[in-house]
């Protein structure tokens, strides 16, 4: 026993030399002038129109580039492969493309690629995977060199928003010999960054593109290489950025980035997003819980969530109350008609009592919720205190999905980020107009909604949401709770800026 | 196989009570075995605070031995400012019940399997010896995973997978002692006597088989348990707010690096309850398995 | 043999065939794939275009034996989260968990063989009380609170080791202890059981009478009939490594089958879950089959006669 003891800790203390020898490389990103970056999700594919995960948004940023930018301060949009674009009728845009931009593989950027990429992902049967971001494209076509149409299937306004996020150029000679495959293998892009090596389901190796055109609104990478490794365990990755083997995390859980705060060579910021929370209340025929049907019960629900406590203890400073079901900044999020419901849990408890609850009648409900498990499990507590038994279902996304779509869930904890698209056809519709996780089903709500989505004229727009989140509100469908806040933990030589879209901008970052 | 200790310390000729008290990992096991069990059936006397009861302004109050402890809080409070002590007493409950319906499902099953095989031996052997390897060569952690993934976790959930998953080992067992006790003298005077099939099996093979039963099964239900606290470690098992010890550590895992009392505490408790009851285990194998068939 | 050798084998078919069943069924009765590939935001049409344009709309029947069909020739489709054929991505995974269940199996062994020969030579003595100490606390633990603990104390305190990968063979050293720590208790006790049983038989007495050396006899005689148990438990032992992986590969991010099987099953990626659900369960059968073989095959009381 003791001799094996002592060859045990021989061999623990010989294998740490060799690492701190070996590993002495891996400490530091400032001396080899790499950002070390890892991520929770796998993306399915790297080709960014393959897979549904934030992380694929990043890299569509970081390796590719879109026909039209959006600046995440302003807002404003101005052409990044475009030069310019103009509304030719409601379903027509045409494009002037910007000239002498190449490749990664050396291939000349013009309108065979727009045509090309546009008219690929626009086919269902290349199963682009989010199918929203490119249904509305009806086709493209050449109009000279560096002029192309693009047809849309209706009138779609937000079109521009979706050019700006996630619709980008992919090189049509290379993506017509490989196809998605060979993109997911060696993509190649315009972005400010080539993606030198995938190895699949574990890291991306990427490194500055030294030709990348200033115009474009992006620029050519401050520091030099960027290493991307897939983490799927929270505490892995706080352990990696502790020992100083990651310069930057995202998406940290609020009490995780306090207790790293005291970690005297990390830096702790926190930056807002876009995905908001809301409660989604079934009101279909056969629902689970048809007491939901009675407004009372709805309007005591919202009375009896403590949003501001859940904010300042579980999301973080940063976070903003909304008060309708949208994201603040989203064109048409206009919140001023909409009646607000406190937190009061004794107006809750009345409202349960005249809807003939109390005593030894409980209701008793389930509610499904598939992320940030301690504000459902918060809300849950909350509801307790004014006789309302929820029980957690807790859940893949998708099985509940499957849960909404088959009529059994009586109330979802949801969460929706609008893939960053900064208009209110981007979220609110998704839950209002009878689409699959509609579960009020209102038909004058998903009226308002349809027009304000297909109108092309903004007043007209604005006005059409106003009333259709107005009208949510007033029949309390919903209830809206906060944007989440996420926090990015990074070295502390890191010099960075957050946005709301969650996409961290590495070709901006510096050391310090 | 027994332990050196009971060698030494079993005074021969005593009743079962002597033996079980001259062990003394039986006694070890079962005391703590004890106080975790009366834990769990006094939790709403012992426990201090309703373990549901959440206050967002409390939260993350560290336990006694630190210097920002709050006193009526002993072991501090969770992240949704649940008194951690409370939750640990009815946290018993959870383990006791999921180790304990485990056991009686898988039992059930096992048992039957092997009865049927021991005692009837031919096709239905056949038969079932290829059920036992086929269950043997499934990897339970993975389909329990897979499992719950998919229909979403809850105690009852995790209680039927478990239990359709781990009658293996009680199967393997009763079959073996089956096979033994069937050709004992008296199963023979039995069939003679014209007794029924069921009759005999229940009445005669049973009772003489079921010593070696509790040690298995006694055995499976530790390792329900500690398959439990994986799955829901992974987020895959007993949902909230249920106080799960398994689940609190996946709650507080996030925290370990910061608050490693929060994992540290159900951490220990759960490891005591298998540790407890493989004690047990060992014990009863000592003391009522023959020597050499364990 | 050669007829006991067949009849394994053919059990072991059998034992595939079956679990392929029923993991196929399992799997498609937990679940609408479709809508875990179609992703946020989808709606109807979507959905139900997914499910045509991956075969899902046929039934279950026909697509199990088209499964199977091709899988008999080891293509066992695309993943449908990868979209990369599942043998190549199993291939690329497979290596890292045999690595680790074998460094894990070794561990198990270096440390269960000697200290089960110690408790038995020296029975009753601290040794002996320790060991089983170990064996029985270190059972108890939950091995993810374990991993967690030796994260926490080599690599984020003392920095000795890598937190997660599978770059070198250090990245090896705490999943190896961790998975490793568990199964060394058997081990530790069979080999006991064996030694105390053979340190009471007839030829070890006798060689001992010769006027051997104690160590020599142990060493020698006694651990030699000791060890035959040993082999049918490490064959039984690899085949749970190979499946039981899965928590501590996640932990330390090693990119392994384990891992491979985690996020398949998180994703709903059913031809990958299927494919190592069966190919596990082929390795469990053949290994015991193999321990079965090695057995018969070096059995020391045979060599003694």
């Amino acid at each position: 026993m003791p001799i094996t003891t002592q060859r045990l800790m021989k061999a623990c203390l010989a294998a740490g030399a060799a690492t701190l020898v070996l590993g002495s490389a891996a400490f530091a990103g400032k001396k080899d002038d790499t950002i070390r970056f890892a991520y929770e999700q796998v993306p399915e594919s790297v080709d960014p129109y393959f897979n549904n995960v934030r992380i694929g948004v990043i890299m569509g940023q970081l390796g590719w580039d879109t026909l039209i930018h959006r600046d995440p301060v302003t807002n404003e949009y101005r052409g990044q492969l475009a030069k310019s674009w103009k509304w030719v009728d409601d379903k027509t845009l045409d494009f002037d493309l910007r000239e002498g931009i190449k490749f990664h593989n050396g291939e000349e950027f013009d309108a065979d690629d727009v045509v090309y990429t546009f008219n690929f992902v626009g086919k269902p049967e290349n199963k682009v995977v989010t199918q929203t971001n490119v249904n509305w494209i009806e086709s493209a076509e050449k109009l000279g060199k560096f002029q192309v149409r693009v047809k849309l299937k209706r009138p779609f306004p937000a079109a521009i928003e979706y050019l700006a996020g996630p619709v980008i150029i992919h090189p049509n000679e290379y993506y017509a010999k490989v196809g998605p495959k060979g993109m997911n293998e060696k993509p190649v892009g315009t972005g400010p960054y080539k993606i030198v090596e995938h190895v699949i389901g574990k890291s991306i190796k990427l490194a500055a593109n030294p030709d990348y055109p200033a115009a474009l609104g992006k620029n050519i990478p401050k520091i030099k290489n960027l290493e991307i490794r897939f983490l799927p365990d929270r505490q892995t990755q706080t352990a990696e950025v502790m020992a100083e083997n990651l310069d930057f995390i995202m998406g940290v859980a609020v009490d995780q980035a306090l207790g790293m705060k005291a970690v005297p060579h990390l830096q702790v910021v926190e930056g807002e997003t876009m995905r908001i929370v809301f409660l989604n209340f079934n009101l279909q025929d056969g629902s689970p819980t048809p007491a939901l049907k009675d407004i009372r019960v709805r309007k005591a629900i919202a009375h009896a969530i403590p949003k501001a406590a859940m904010v300042k203890q579980l999301v973080g400073d940063k976070a903003r109350m909304i008060n309708v079901i949208c994201f603040p900044t989203q064109f048409g999020c206009d919140d001023t008609g909409a009646p607000r419901y406190a937190y009061d849990p004794t107006k809750a408890r009345e409202l349960m009592k005249e809807a003939g609850f109390g005593g030894d009648k409980k209701l008793e409900l389930d509610i499904y919720a598939y992320r940030e498990r301690d504000q459902t499990e918060a809300m849950i507590g909350a509801l307790r205190s004014i006789g309302v038994t929820a029980n957690l279902k807790f859940m893949q996304y998708a099985a509940m999905r499957e849960q909404i779509r088959t009529n059994k869930v009586p109330i979802s904890h949801q969460t929706w980020g609008s893939f960053s698209v900064n208009d209110v056809s981007a979220s609110t519709p998704n839950y209002f107009k009878f689409h699959a996780d509609d579960m009020a089903r209102d038909p004058e709500v998903r009226d308002l909604l349809e027009k304000g989505d297909s109108s092309v004229d903004p007043a007209v727009r604005k006005e059409a949401y106003k009333k259709a989140l107005t009208m949510i509100q007033e029949k309390a469908l919903a209830v809206p709770l906060y944007s989440l806040t996420t926090h990015y933990v990074a070295n502390g030589a890191l010099k960075f800026a957050t946005y709301p879209d969650e996409i961290p901008r590495f070709w901006e970052m510096s050391w310090k | 196989m027994s332990s050196p200790t009971s060698v030494a310390a079993r005074p021969p000729g005593t009743g079962i009570l002597g033996k079980i008290l001259g062990h003394r990992g039986l006694t070890l096991g079962l005391a703590l075995l004890g106080i975790i069990v009366a834990m769990a059936v006094f939790a709403p006397l012992l426990a201090p605070f309703d373990p549901y009861d959440q206050d967002l302004a409390r939260r993350l109050i560290p336990p006694f031995w630190s210097a920002k402890a709050n006193p009526a809080h002993l072991l501090g409070t969770d992240n949704l400012g649940r008194d951690y002590l409370s939750r640990l007493i009815y946290g018993a409950r959870i383990s006791l019940l999921i180790g304990f319906a485990v056991m009686l499902i898988s039992g059930v099953i096992g048992t039957a399997m092997g009865l049927l095989a021991g005692y009837f031996g031919g096709r239905i052997d056949l038969f079932i010896t290829f059920l036992i390897t086929t269950r043997l060569a499934i990897p339970v952690v993975l389909v329990a995973l897979a499992v719950v993934a998919m229909i979403g976790g809850s105690l009852l959930i995790v209680i039927l997978v478990l239990g359709l998953l781990k009658w293996d080992r009680i199967a393997v067992v009763m079959r073996a002692a089956t096979q033994q006790v069937r050709g004992l003298d008296y199963v023979a005077a039995a069939e003679a006597a014209g007794a029924s099939m069921p009759r005999i099996i229940l009445k005669e093979v049973l009772p003489n088989v079921f010593p070696q039963l509790v040690v298995v099964a006694t055995v499976e239900a530790a390792s329900a348990i500690l398959l439990e606290a994986a799955l829901s470690f992974l987020g895959l098992g007993v949902q909230p707010p249920l106080p799960s010890w398994g689940l609190m550590i996946s709650e507080a895992k996030t925290m370990m690096f910061f608050a490693f009392w929060m994992i540290a505490i159900p951490g220990s408790m759960l490891a005591m309850l298998v540790f407890a009851i493989n004690l047990v285990g060992d014990g009863l194998r000592d003391i009522i398995v023959p020597k050499g068939r364990g | 043999m050669l007829g006991y050798c067949l009849k394994r084998l053919g059990t072991a078919f059998l034992v595939a065939l079956f679990v392929s069943v029923l993991s196929f069924v399992l799997l498609r009765m937990t679940g609408d794939v479709a809508i875990a590939l179609a992703g946020e935001g989808a709606q109807e049409a979507d959905i139900a275009l997914i499910r045509k344009l991956n075969g899902l709309d046929r039934p279950l029947v026909v697509q199990y034996l088209d499964w199977l069909g091709r899988a008999i020739t080891g293509d066992f489709g695309n993943s449908l989260y990868f979209k990369s054929p599942v043998m190549g991505l199993i291939v690329d995974k497979i290596g890292t968990t045999i690595i680790l269940s074998l460094a894990s199996l070794a561990f198990a062994l270096i440390v269960g063989i000697p200290l089960g020969v110690l408790s038995a030579v020296h029975q009753g003595s601290w040794v002996d009380r320790l060991s089983l100490g170990i064996a029985v606390v270190g059972q108890a633990m939950p091995n993810f609170f374990f991993a967690l603990v030796l994260v926490m104390l080599f690599s984020v305190q003392l920095r000795w080791l890598p937190v997660s990968g599978s770059g070198t063979w250090a990245h090896f050293v705490l999943p190896t202890l961790a998975l490793g720590y568990y199964i060394t208790p058997p081990f530790m006790r069979i080999v006991r059981a064996g030694m105390v049983d053979a340190l009471e038989m007839d030829f070890v007495r006798t060689a001992r009478a010769k006027g051997l050396s104690k160590a020599k006899v142990v060493l020698k005689h006694a651990l030699a009939n000791a060890l035959v148990p040993v082999v049918a438990l490490a064959g039984v032992q690899l085949g749970l490594l190979l499946g039981g992986s899965v928590i501590i590969e996640s932990i330390f991010a090693l990119d392994g089958l384990g891992y491979l099987a985690y996020q398949s099953i998180t994703h709903k990626d059913f031809p990958v879950t299927q494919a190592i659900l069966l190919m596990l369960s082929i390795a469990y059968v053949l290994l015991t089959l193999a321990a079965d073989l090695i057995n018969a095959w070096i059995d020391p009381r045979i060599r003694i006669q």
